[in-house]
């Protein structure tokens, strides 16, 4: 589903990437874990074509995405970290303008609509002015903006932030869901999330990536010294641990 | 090709949506109605040639409140970030974009053809110079909202862009003041830059390919420039 080789990205003289190749095949949730600024957003938002790689190239579904890019972004659903809701628009109005430049056919989109309003659970809010909804409801509204035309890949950033206990359930069974159907790449700061529904787990420092491994791997060697299972939380501590010692020798 | 159109017509209903078009729609109509009154009322002729001027001084200051928020407030909120990761062309995008802006615009003028009606009961005007009249303006404002929406997609602040089109819109417009002090081929530059010696011609029935070209030239000009930002990522 996605090949990248040797992605690199600079701002200016400040490398967020440096050599990122990974493969994802299709149905996989892979999450990717990192500290704040260690190039999660950046990769995901060359993967969405949003930015353009400083080197490297990026295969989705057989396309290149530097040469289709229009092709490549129908395939993809992408939520940014900040839900990118026009405020002043309806749930329902909103919804329609995203599955028509988002090229649903036109006799498809009112399905498509009342499909993405009840999967996210949107119904009794449909008819407000995103600008008045909670927290939780926007961000409902920026996962059912990215699944409404039906994506075969789905990248989420950050999907669960700012939601309650409950709407993070939901939020989380809503993924577990659409797996079935396409391929998922989220990131999170909980990992008891990505432990909750990745299969995969690819961890992210300083703009490379120090594990990629499936998360059953990982937890398990990860405990060669000791008898009982880690958790997600400490396998990521310790890497993050190792990595700053090594640098201190 | 739909697709520009679902953005014209977005960017229409965001108009709607907020009260800033109707402060704009009905400020600008209560001026050019008093102005109508008073221009009539002095004149005592049936022809809109000074109330077209008016509008097009009044376009100076209304087109960059029109156009400031059209690309910086999408930069600002993050819009711009789901707008671009749509299956969309920039072109798209950016044609999109201007045509609601240039819809709304030509709402607002629509709404003085009441003028036309008024001195048509009262008097018999030129049918065909208020035409050509009607497409200058038109067209004049035309070009200065393509500059808004140019200077909108420079920035994430719509005070800034509001204020870049202000200076571009002030030198352009009144650069034929400065006409006296500039001799030979500078003059004749300046004097052709001002939007002032392409209108009068409209205003008094003429249409001539020079004036076409130089509004269309603008318009054509200061979309591509918009296009180009918006490829630029630096903002990004």
């Amino acid at each position: 589903m996605i090949t990248t080789k040797n992605i690199t990205k600079h701002f200016g003289s400040f490398q967020a990437l440096k050599d990122v190749s990974f493969e994802i095949s299709k149905g996989e949730i892979v999450g990717f874990l990192g500290q704040n600024g260690a190039g999660k957003t950046t990769l995901m938002r060359i993967l969405t074509s949003y930015l353009p790689a400083s080197s490297g190239t990026v295969m989705i579904d057989g396309d290149d995405i530097a040469k289709n890019p229009l092709t490549i972004r129908q395939k993809i659903g992408y939520l940014p970290e900040t839900p990118p809701l026009y405020t002043n628009m309806t749930v329902k109005d909103y919804l329609k303008f995203a599955a028509e430049i988002k090229d649903v056919p036109s006799n498809q989109r009112l399905r498509q609509l009342d499909k993405v309003l009840e999967e996210c659970q949107l119904e009794g809010v449909k008819n407000k002015t995103i600008s008045i909804l909670s927290k939780g409801y926007k961000q409902r509204v920026g996962i059912a903006q990215a699944i409404i035309h039906e994506p075969k890949l789905l990248i989420l950033d950050e999907p669960t932030s700012g939601l309650d206990p409950i709407q993070n359930l939901q939020v989380r069974k809503l993924i577990k869901n659409l797996k079935d159907q396409r391929t998922v790449i989220l990131s999170t700061h909980i990992l008891s999330e990505i432990e909750q529904i990745a299969q995969r787990v690819l961890i992210i420092k300083s703009g490379q990536i120090i594990v990629d491994e499936s998360l059953d791997v990982l937890l398990k060697t990860s405990d060669a010294d000791q008898s009982r299972e880690l958790t997600l939380e400490e396998v990521f501590v310790k890497y993050h641990s190792e990595q700053s010692e090594e640098r201190h020798e | 090709m739909n697709k520009i159109f679902f953005i014209a017509k977005k960017e229409l209903l965001t108009y709607f949506k907020s009260p800033i078009a109707y402060i704009i729609l009905i400020i600008a109509i209560a001026i050019f109605n008093i102005f109508f009154f008073m221009i009539v009322d002095q004149n005592r002729e049936a022809s809109l040639k000074d109330v077209f001027q008016v509008m097009e001084f009044m376009f100076v200051f209304l087109a960059p409140l029109l156009t400031m928020g059209v690309f910086s407030e999408e930069k600002s909120t993050g819009t711009m970030e789901f707008l671009m990761t749509a299956p969309l062309t920039n072109t798209a995008i950016v044609l999109g974009k201007y045509l609601g802006v240039l819809f709304f615009f030509s709402i607002m003028l629509s709404m003085t053809f009441v003028y036309y009606g008024i001195i048509e009961y009262f008097g018999t005007p030129d049918r065909l110079t208020t035409l050509t009249g009607y497409l200058g303006v038109w067209l004049e404002g035309a070009f200065f909202l393509a500059i808004g929406v140019m200077t909108s997609s420079w920035t994430r602040s719509q005070i800034v862009s509001a204020m870049t089109s202000y200076v571009i819109l002030f030198l352009i417009y009144f650069s034929i003041s400065f006409t006296k002090y500039f001799s030979g081929s500078a003059e004749i530059i300046i004097r052709q830059i001002s939007t002032w010696s392409h209108l009068e011609n409209f205003a008094v029935g003429i249409i001539t390919i020079g004036d076409l070209v130089y509004y269309l030239n603008g318009i054509f000009i200061c979309i591509v420039l918009t296009r180009l930002s918006i490829e630029n990522r630096l903002w990004r």
